[in-house]
Order: structure tokens, then C-alpha cells, then sequence
């Protein structure tokens, strides 16, 4: 058994460690039932206004009274018709194949594409915008697909189709259009069907009063952000500091506080990794001339310098820390900042952008990330138990077997990582 | 907030003084706190306020005096919470603590996860002995724990990366390209979509209001100047509460101890390496005197540089923070953003360097316990394969 101290000491740095892995898995656990929930069938209630006339808002403004078609209207309109017809011949028959095939329904939708985005050029705009006009009087063909019941495309669907084939130049041509591009890349046609993202992921749309919330927040952050130097900054700035200094006046300021030590402390630690590391590097290196040699030997002195410095002022802070008794942040966990990054970037508010191309590398990278703070945990505790272990096996007389089993317990403890273990056997001399 | 403040007065001085002991712990907690029964008594919560202002070395011991039952002190508190705003960005990293994430968000480094640790759970203090293989039998729980979060983080990354592909060209940001789960989530549900757009709206009114601020701080400071000046002079010396740090004595012993064992390990190389150029270089001529002077050059400056590196306010070349993902096909996407290609170099070069320290450490437990052990005769230490 290990003594009082020692296992409270051990017991709360493991209980830590359990806890901090705990949390992760809980907040990845709420993740993943997130997106395993949107990759399902999406439930009928839940299915999507997909919107009807994708761009028609930014040229809602600008909409132009409803009017007879122009001639030059007529034409796209029956290009339009042949090449949405023709999709659906050619999605007909991938379900006759009964099979989905990513090729024809790519081309399909690429025909109708340059119609659907909003950024495209003014032609193509315009006849959106002249399509969203022509779909205002339609009413009542419209209304049934707002509330989203159901699959509102497929019935659209066969009434678009034969207006397609059955009207000329009608108000309600450009119906079946919009719902055709809709439709194009879906497989199964006939039966109304389920919602899902795979299917029909790109068809979404996000709403308009969601995209302007959310560009006047990136604006507003970006503002936030920026670090405006202006006179009324200075002048902001010089009275803060001002403030600060007569709140600080009648004290000395050279006492330390406890946060501050420990963010030194933290320094400190990163300083004693990097110097090993250099080390390291000097001493595996192979000198093939004496200047590469001279220059080791410099840096290695260079090294131990420099280590000097950094005991020694720990050595200061440990007497400033007895001398006041400073207390730290008490509740919960100390938040220590990890030794393998630099101090925070804390200028840029809102996050950037992480590019990733394949969720191959997405997951290495994130595999690694996870990788890099196990190390870290286990980097710590190594050196915890060997704190408290080491001197166990090195105080305690009584060499008998559960002084062996401690022996063996604390060797696949700090050597092992706990995953083996050595064997060992009694040397009886032969008589 | 920051109106109601301005208006002061004696009557509301029995309302102000909780308040501000409430707006102060809210500050200061490590943690916002999600739900209202995690929080402390007011009490509680003011002597948390009292020591979390002391270790960040708040000047004034007017603060440690005050009773922490709310009955006074509204002005003392309005400068600590003006001391605290003039110290730091708090503002701007109190609204990014609570902003609304709307993309998926991946952080490229620890630091986040570590600085906003979950509750505590309530811990039963077991004032026993352990037997040592309990520790092993958490150990082994640890190690399996890591192993299910990296499984789990597989098949996030998986569905991440479908979401994002099956939404291509849907975003109205063509910088974003897809759909995010939060944003194709919103979709799904048009109550939590709701809800999402009134947190957005809330946000933008609160940023609205921070950048008010910013106009009219000016006049705040003036103000807290007059303040301060209408304070009465402080008499008394400060009376610190003796109480021993336990963890951060911990923290700092250990990294003494490392330092310690550096400095040796470094002095005993240097010592023999140093000796033996000097038996080498005795016989040279002043010559070499030019080139000895050129090598301690560049030596002292690649050292400033690794000084550098851990100093204050150095180091911001790693990537920093949580970065919100985008799927870009074989970079077609070439505008701002972090590739992750390069986050991934940086990373392996980080579990490399981790690995070799922990590879060390475990040598060097190696070795001590050798020496521990191998003064007893009469037992055969077989190690395991591989070592």
C-alpha cells in the first residue's frame, strides 16, 4: 500500500486525467449524434423549404413588374424546356437502371447551374430575375411548396411536366423549371421520397434572414477585430494606462502575483523542453570539422548558461511564492498553459478558416492533434510518478516480495507506460 | 451594463454592490458557468472574487476588506472591474468566449481545450491508502479512454466530411463553399434554426453595443479618474490569508527539478568536451582568434533565438486557436486560411519532439531503477521484449 500522501496526490492527478478525457468524449459523443442525425433521412416535418427560386432575393428589389414575355424570353424558355426535358428522359431512365449514377445527373444539373447560382453573369440574372417575376402570378401552384409537406417537388413535378409539354409561352413555364433543377439530380422520381443529404445536399439553401445575420456578424466582428490607431484611441489608451498607474500608486508593484508566477513557471518548463531538445540535437550531431565541433561546444556551454538563468530565477519565484504565500485561483482546475503553445494570439476574435481536401487528411490531422495532447498528459503524469514512485521504491528496507511487486508495479508504471511488465526470478544457487 | 452604472447614487447603493459582486465572478470564472445550480452563494462567490483579484495582483487591499454579504462596497468594485477592463482585451475575450459558432470548428492546438476544463465532479475524498495496482488499473482506464476518443474522432472527422461534401456550392459565402453542421442543422430544424438566428441577432446587438462603447470609453476613464481621486486615502497595510499554494508549489517544484537535472547533465558534458578542445587547441596560433570570435557569434544569436521562443510574447508562429473547417477539392479554394498540410507538419514535428521527451523520461526511470535494484543480489530482472 502507498502512503496517505502519496496515493491522494496520485488518485487526484489520475482522477484529473479520467475527467479531462471524460468531458472530450461527452462533447464529442453530442457532436457525433448531431451529424449522424443529418445524414439520416431527414423526418417529413423537418424537410427543408427548399427554395423555390434560388437568387430570386437579390433581385427581389429589383424585380420588375410582371409582364407578357418578350420574344427573346420565348426562346431560352423552350431551350430551357428541351434541356429539362431531356433530363427527365435521361433520369427516367437511370430509374428504369435502378441505379444512381453520379455522371448523367452532373450533367443534367450542370445544364441548369449557370441558371441557379446568383452570381452569374447579368444574362443568366436576368433571366432568373425575370423567372421570379413570371412565377408571382402562379400563385397558387407556389403556395402548396412553401410549407414544405411532404414532397411538394414531385407532384409539382408531373404538373410542371405537362405544362411543360402541353402550354407554349404560359406564365407558368417557368414553374417546372425551377422545380425540374430540383429534381434533376435526384434517382427515384416516382414515389415521393424522403429528404436526404446525400441526395439532395446541394439544393439547399440557407435562409435570407439567417445570411444576412450572419454577414453582419463577420462584419461586425472584423470591426471589433481591427486596431483602429486614431487620436480618440491614443487618448483611450493614455487614460487607461493613467488609471492604472494611480490605482497602483502607495503600492510596490514589484510583488508578484500568483497568476503571474505561474505564467512564468509555464515559461520556465517550455524553456527546460526546448534547451533538452537542443541538447539533444548538439549531442547527436556529428562534427565533421573542428568549427563544427568549437561551434557544439559553444552552444552546449551556450545551453547550460542559459539553464543557469532559468534555475535562477525560478529560485526567485519559489522565494517570492513562500515570502507572500500567494494563493492561486482555487476552484477547479488551474487553467496552465500547455507546454506546446506560444501564448495567444489574441488580436484575431473570430476564428479563420482551416482548408482541409480530403477527410483523409482531416482525420490525420485530427488524430494527431489528439495524439499530441495524449503525449502531453503523458509527459505529466511520467513526471508525477516518478516524483512520488521513485522514492517509494528507493526508501522503502523491508526486500521482501511486496517490496518486489512494488518494484515490478512502479518499473511497468514509469517504464512501460503500464502495458508490460518484467518477470522476477529468485536466483537460487544451485547447491 | 455599462448605462446603469453610470447612474449612481446613495439610494441604490444596497442593490449595486451584489451586482457587481455577480458581474465580477461571472468575470473571473475560469468557466462561464452553463447552469444556474452549479453556481456558488453569493458569499462564496464574493470570496472567490476576492482571491481571484489577488492572484491577479490587485492593487488595492481596500477590496480584501470589504464584506462579502453585498451590503457595500459598490466603489471598490467598480474599480476592480475597471482595473480589470483597462489590464486587458476583456470585453472582446468575454463576447468571444460566448459567441456563436456557426461553422465546424477544429482547434489546431490544446490551448483552449485545457483553459476550460468541465465542472469538477464532486470528488470523494478518500483519505486511505491506494494499493498501487488501483493506480494501474486507472492508468489502463485512461489509456482505453484515449483510444475510444480517437475512434470517436475517426468517425466524426468521417461525417464531417460528408456533410461537407454533400453540401458543395450552398453556402452564399463563396469563400466557405458548403454548408456547415450547425448550418445544414438549422435546415433540419426550423425551431433550433430559429433559435440559432435569435442567439446570431442577440450577438450582433451585444457587438453593436461593444463598439458603442469603444466610442465612448474615453469618457469612462475620465470618470473613473474622478473616482478613484474621490477615494479616501489608504491607511491600513494589506493582510494576505496565509494559505499554501498546494498545486502551484507542485508545478513549480517539478519544473525546478528538471532544470536542476538539465544543468547537470549539460555541466558534466561541457566539462569533459571542453577539456578535451583544450588539450586539441593549446598548441594553435592567434590566427584561429577571428574565426573562435565568428563561431561565438552566430552561437549567442541562434541562442537569443531559441530564447526567444519561450520568452514573453514570442512564439505566435504555431497556428493558434479554433479554426473553422472547409472542404476544398485539392485546393481550388487558393483565398486565406490555414492548410491543413501544414498544421499536419507541424503537428507530427510537435509528437515527435513529445515522443523523444517521453522516451527519455522512461530511460531515465530505466535507469534509476536499475541502480535501485541492482544493488540486491539474488534476483534475475527479466525485461520485457523489446526493451
Amino acid at each position: 500500500m502507498l502512503p496517505a500522501g502519496c496515493s491522494r496526490r496520485l488518485l487526484a492527478e489520475l482522477r484529473d486525467a479520467l475527467d479531462a478525457c471524460a468531458e472530450r468524449q461527452r462533447q464529442l459523443e453530442r457532436s457525433l449524434r448531431v451529424s449522424r442525425r443529418l445524414l439520416r433521412v431527414w423526418e417529413p416535418a423537418e424537410t427543408p423549404a427548399l427554395e423555390p427560386t434560388p437568387g430570386p432575393d437579390t433581385n427581389e428589389e429589383a424585380r420588375p413588374p410582371a409582364r407578357t414575355p418578350s420574344p427573346q424570353d420565348l426562346k431560352e424558355l423552350e431551350l430551357l424546356t428541351q434541356a429539362l426535358e431531356k433530363a427527365v428522359r435521361v433520369r427516367k431512365g437511370l430509374s428504369k437502371a435502378g441505379g444512381r449514377d453520379e455522371a448523367p445527373s452532373r450533367k443534367s444539373r450542370s445544364i441548369v447551374s449557370p441558371a441557379t447560382t446568383a452570381s452569374v453573369p447579368p444574362r443568366a440574372s436576368g433571366q432568373a430575375g425575370r423567372r421570379a417575376s413570371e412565377t408571382k402570378p402562379p400563385r397558387g401552384v407556389r403556395q402548396t411548396t412553401v410549407p414544405a409537406k411532404g414532397l411538394p417537388e414531385l407532384r409539382l413535378l408531373s404538373v410542371g411536366d405537362q405544362t411543360c409539354k402541353a402550354r407554349g409561352a404560359q406564365a407558368a413555364k417557368p414553374e417546372p423549371g425551377l422545380r425540374d433543377q430540383q429534381m434533376a439530380p435526384s434517382a427515384a422520381p416516382q414515389a415521393p421520397e424522403a429528404f436526404t443529404l446525400k441526395q439532395k445536399g446541394i439544393l439547399l439553401r440557407l435562409p435570407m434572414a439567417f445570411r444576412k445575420a450572419a454577414s453582419q456578424n463577420s462584419r461586425l466582428w472584423a470591426q471589433l477585430s481591427s486596431t483602429e490607431t486614431g487620436d480618440s484611441m491614443d487618448a483611450t489608451t493614455t487614460a487607461k494606462t493613467q488609471f492604472l498607474r494611480k490605482m497602483q500608486s502607495g503600492w510596490p508593484s514589484s510583488r508578484l502575483c500568483a497568476a503571474e508566477v505561474e505564467a512564468e513557471v509555464g515559461r520556465l518548463r517550455k524553456a527546460c523542453s526546448l534547451l533538452r531538445q537542443r541538447m539533444g540535437e548538439e549531442l547527436t550531431a556529428d562534427p565533421v570539422d573542428w568549427m563544427q565541433e568549437y561551434h557544439c561546444l559553444l552552444t552546449l556551454e551556450g545551453l547550460q548558461a542559459i539553464a543557469g538563468q532559468c534555475l535562477h530565477r525560478l529560485q526567485e519565484l519559489r522565494a517570492a511564492v513562500m515570502e507572500h504565500q500567494l494563493a492561486p485561483w482555487p476552484e477547479g482546475r488551474l487553467p496552465s498553459a500547455p507546454s506546446s503553445c506560444g501564448g495567444g494570439a489574441d488580436s484575431i476574435w473570430s476564428p479563420q478558416l482551416l482548408l482541409y481536401s480530403s477527410t483523409q487528411e482531416l482525420q490525420t490531422l485530427a488524430s494527431l492533434r489528439l495524439r499530441v495532447a495524449m503525449l502531453d498528459e503523458q509527459i505529466h503524469l511520467e513526471k508525477v510518478l516518478m516524483a512520488e514512485l521513485l522514492p517509494l521504491v528507493s526508501t522503502q528496507e523491508p526486500l521482501g516480495p511486496p517490496w518486489l511487486a512494488l518494484c515490478r508495479a512502479v518499473h511497468s508504471l514509469l517504464c512501460e507506460g503500464g502495458e508490460h511488465f518484467l518477470t522476477i526470478l529468485r536466483d537460487e544457487p544451485a547447491d | 451594463m455599462w448605462p446603469q452604472v453610470g447612474r449612481r447614487g446613495p439610494s441604490r447603493e444596497a442593490q449595486k454592490a451584489p451586482a457587481l459582486w455577480r458581474l465580477l465572478f461571472h468575470v473571473l470564472s475560469p468557466r462561464p458557468a452553463d447552469d444556474a445550480a452549479a453556481l456558488p452563494a453569493p458569499e462564496a462567490q464574493a470570496r472567490l472574487v476576492k482571491s481571484a483579484l489577488r492572484s491577479q495582483g490587485y492593487p488595492r487591499p481596500a477590496l480584501v476588506q470589504l464584506p462579502e454579504d453585498g451590503s457595500q462596497g459598490s466603489r471598490e468594485l467598480l474599480l476592480a472591474l475597471s482595473w480589470l477592463l483597462a489590464r486587458g482585451p476583456l470585453l472582446e475575450r468575454l463576447l468571444a468566449q460566448i459567441r456563436v459558432r456557426l461553422g465546424d470548428e477544429m482547434p489546431v492546438c490544446e490551448c483552449e481545450v485545457l483553459a476550460s476544463p468541465g465542472p469538477p465532479a464532486p470528488r470523494v475524498e478518500a483519505d486511505g491508502c491506494v494499493d498501487i495496482r488501483h493506480l494501474q488499473w486507472l492508468m489502463g482506464k485512461l489509456r482505453f479512454g484515449w483510444r475510444n476518443l480517437i475512434t470517436s474522432q475517426q468517425e466524426h472527422c468521417a461525417l464531417l466530411g460528408k456533410v461537407h461534401s454533400y453540401t458543395r456550392g450552398c453556402h452564399s459565402d463563396r469563400s466557405l463553399g458548403h454548408l456547415s453542421v450547425t448550418e445544414a442543422e438549422l435546415l433540419r430544424d426550423p425551431e433550433g434554426g430559429r433559435q440559432l438566428l435569435r442567439r446570431l441577432e442577440s450577438e450582433n446587438a451585444r457587438l453593436e453595443a461593444a463598439l458603442e462603447w469603444r466610442r465612448r470609453e474615453l469618457v469612462f476613464w475620465q470618470w473613473m479618474d474622478t473616482v478613484l481621486d474621490a477615494c479616501p486615502p489608504e491607511a491600513s497595510q494589506p493582510t494576505f490569508l496565509p494559505r499554501i499554494p498546494e498545486r502551484g508549489a507542485g508545478e513549480l517544484e517539478l519544473v525546478a527539478r528538471e532544470l536542476q537535472a538539465l544543468q547537470e547533465e549539460l555541466q558534466a558534458v561541457v566539462e569533459t568536451r571542453r577539456a578535451a578542445w583544450e588539450a586539441r587547441v593549446g598548441g594553435w596560433g592567434p590566427g584561429w582568434k577571428a574565426t573562435q570570435r565568428a563561431s561565438e557569434e552566430a552561437v549567442r544569436q541562434e541562442l537569443t533565438a531559441l530564447q526567444r521562443a519561450w520568452e514573453r510574447g514570442g512564439g505566435l508562429a504555431q497556428p493558434h486557436g479554433p479554426h473553422r473547417l472547409v472542404r476544398s477539392e485539392a485546393g481550388t479554394l487558393g483565398g486565406p486560411g490555414l492548410r491543413a498540410t501544414e498544421v499536419i507538419k507541424a503537428l507530427r514535428s510537435q509528437e515527435a519532439c513529445l515522443e523523444a521527451a517521453l522516451r527519455q523520461l522512461q530511460g531515465q526511470c530505466r535507469q534509476e531503477l536499475a541502480r535501485l535494484v541492482g544493488a540486491l543480489p539474488g534476483f534475475i530482472w527479466i525485461l520485457p521484449p523489446g526493451c
